[in-house]
């Protein structure tokens, strides 16, 4: 379904991505790990055309080509398909949690406004928000606010959600909620590529793990395996000090 | 007591001269407003040569004080517009030379004030509205714009007042506005009742700029205050 070969990225001297190869299929819950500074967010964001690859190719929506030659269509085609969850909610300020979910619907799917709001209920409802509607996001804990994020992402009905550490700028009572709503968002089979520190979730939830430093992708395999005998002697020693941390 | 009642009198024969200041003001404010938007545009510009065209014109226009800025439109424009254009415009109402000078005063100090409002606002919303599917212009219109309106405001609710109080100067070039409807009455009087005079003429920026902040307080509250419609005994869980 997404299918990215090749990718780089260079910021001038410095290469932050080196041939960086990704497949998703439907359905897939797919974690990147690995320390602060491997490029993860970053290929995150050229995926989703925030930021410019300085080569690769992508096959998504449709669309078979280098990241060069990508219009400006296909780059609204790209956004249209995706669903980005930020690590800082980014939620529209000026906007009611409702609003903030019926916005893309409204002005990007052109819905009207009474569809709009029936999907925006039940992705609140989702999420355990029901009774929020009419906050602003200043009302809103780091847990709700980012529970809006993800809500604001699902009504879109996105082919695939990309999640950039969402649970990193919670506090840690926090994290429980957001990572109940993700675990149950896979289980309903929606296809997610999962950026996270959160090791109990990328073993128990995704059916890849991918692990990443310096650019690379050094190792990925099934959690089962990954977590148990990684073959890499960079994995074990990343995984040692994480797990030794929490 | 003879005093406040000379005062109001002389509020009373100033006062038919507002519409002119009103007119000035208004007109400038509108369009160097616009002005000022562009030119913070100019100032947020991709290519390096827009940039720094705009903070030059910007960084000048602060630095040139209301009375010289008036006189250099009012006795050079005419100058420009023959050897440039071939045109005659002494015959212009000397209004517009006023408005002119003052739109210009004007959009300096807003196009700082749009420029640093806008950079205010958290741009991550920016990349957020994106991937919902909105184009780069709808972003812009409907969550940046709305945000750094609200913050702009009580700057520029400063700068209308400040240029109310430039147009102070408009007399100078002649227009008869209320500043020079003052110094007629005063030397209608030969100089007589110059402090009542003069003091009736502060008593109307008085209420003219208490009525600007008070707007511009108002509805920075009606703002907030929407915001706080909902319950607020339901805590965040």
């Amino acid at each position: 379904m997404l299918t990215i070969s090749h990718l780089k990225k260079r910021f001038g001297q410095r290469t932050i991505l080196e041939d960086i190869d990704l497949t998703v299929h439907q359905g897939d819950v797919i974690t990147l790990i690995g320390p602060s500074g491997s490029g993860k967010t970053t290929f995150l964001r050229i995926i989703t055309t925030l930021e410019q690859a300085d080569g690769g190719h992508i096959q998504f929506a449709g669309i078979d080509k280098d990241f060069a030659d990508l219009t400006k269509r296909d780059i609204q085609t790209i956004r249209r398909n995706v669903g980005f969850v930020f690590q800082n909610y980014n939620l529209f300020n000026n906007k009611t949690v409702l609003q903030n979910v019926t916005e893309g619907l409204i002005v990007a799917q052109k819905r009207s406004k009474a569809a709009a709001k029936a999907i925006a209920v039940s992705a609140l409802a989702k999420v355990g928000l029901a009774d929020f509607q009419d906050y602003y996001p200043s009302q809103l804990s780091g847990g709700q606010a980012q529970r809006v994020g993800i809500a604001r992402a699902i009504a879109l009905n996105p082919k695939v959600i990309f999640f950039d550490e969402p649970t990193s700028a919670l506090d840690p009572e926090l994290v429980t909620d957001v990572l109940q709503v993700m675990r149950q968002l896979a289980a309903e089979g929606m296809t997610m590529v999962v950026i996270t520190h959160q090791m109990s979730f990328a073993r128990d939830v995704s059916n890849q793990v991918i692990f990443m430093a310096d650019g690379h992708v050094i190792e990925k395999g099934q959690p089962s395996q990954l977590f148990t005998t990684p073959k890499v002697s960079r994995t074990k020693q990343f995984l040692a000090e994480i797990l030794a941390t929490v | 007591m003879k005093e406040l009642s000379l005062i109001l009198q002389f509020v009373q024969q100033i006062l038919p001269a507002i519409w002119i200041t009103l007119l000035i003001s208004v007109i400038s404010i509108g369009i160097g407003t616009i002005f000022g938007f562009l030119l913070a545009w100019g100032k947020m510009s991709r290519l390096k040569s827009v940039r720094w065209l705009t903070s030059i014109y910007v960084s000048v226009i602060r630095a040139t004080p209301a009375i010289i800025m008036i006189f250099i439109v009012y006795y050079g424009l005419p100058f420009l517009f023959k050897g440039w254009f071939h045109l005659n415009i002494e015959g212009w109402q000397r209004m517009y030379f006023v408005i002119i000078a003052l739109t210009l005063l004007f959009s300096a100090p807003v196009a700082e004030i749009m420029r640093s409002a806008y950079l205010a606002v958290p741009k991550g919303q920016q990349e957020a509205g994106l991937l919902v599917g909105m184009t780069k212009f709808q972003v812009f219109y409907r969550i940046l714009l709305p945000q750094a309106f609200v913050i702009a405001l009580p700057n520029f609710a400063n700068s209308v007042i400040n240029l109310l109080k430039e147009g102070a100067l408009t007399f100078t070039i002649g227009v008869v506005d209320m500043v020079a409807k003052a110094q007629m009455i005063v030397s209608n009087n030969s100089g007589g009742f110059a402090f009542e005079t003069y003091g009736a003429l502060a008593l109307i920026y008085w209420v003219i700029s208490l009525a600007i902040d008070k707007f511009v307080s108002s509805a920075e509250k009606a703002y907030r205050r929407k915001r706080q419609t909902i319950d607020g005994s339901r805590e965040a869980v």
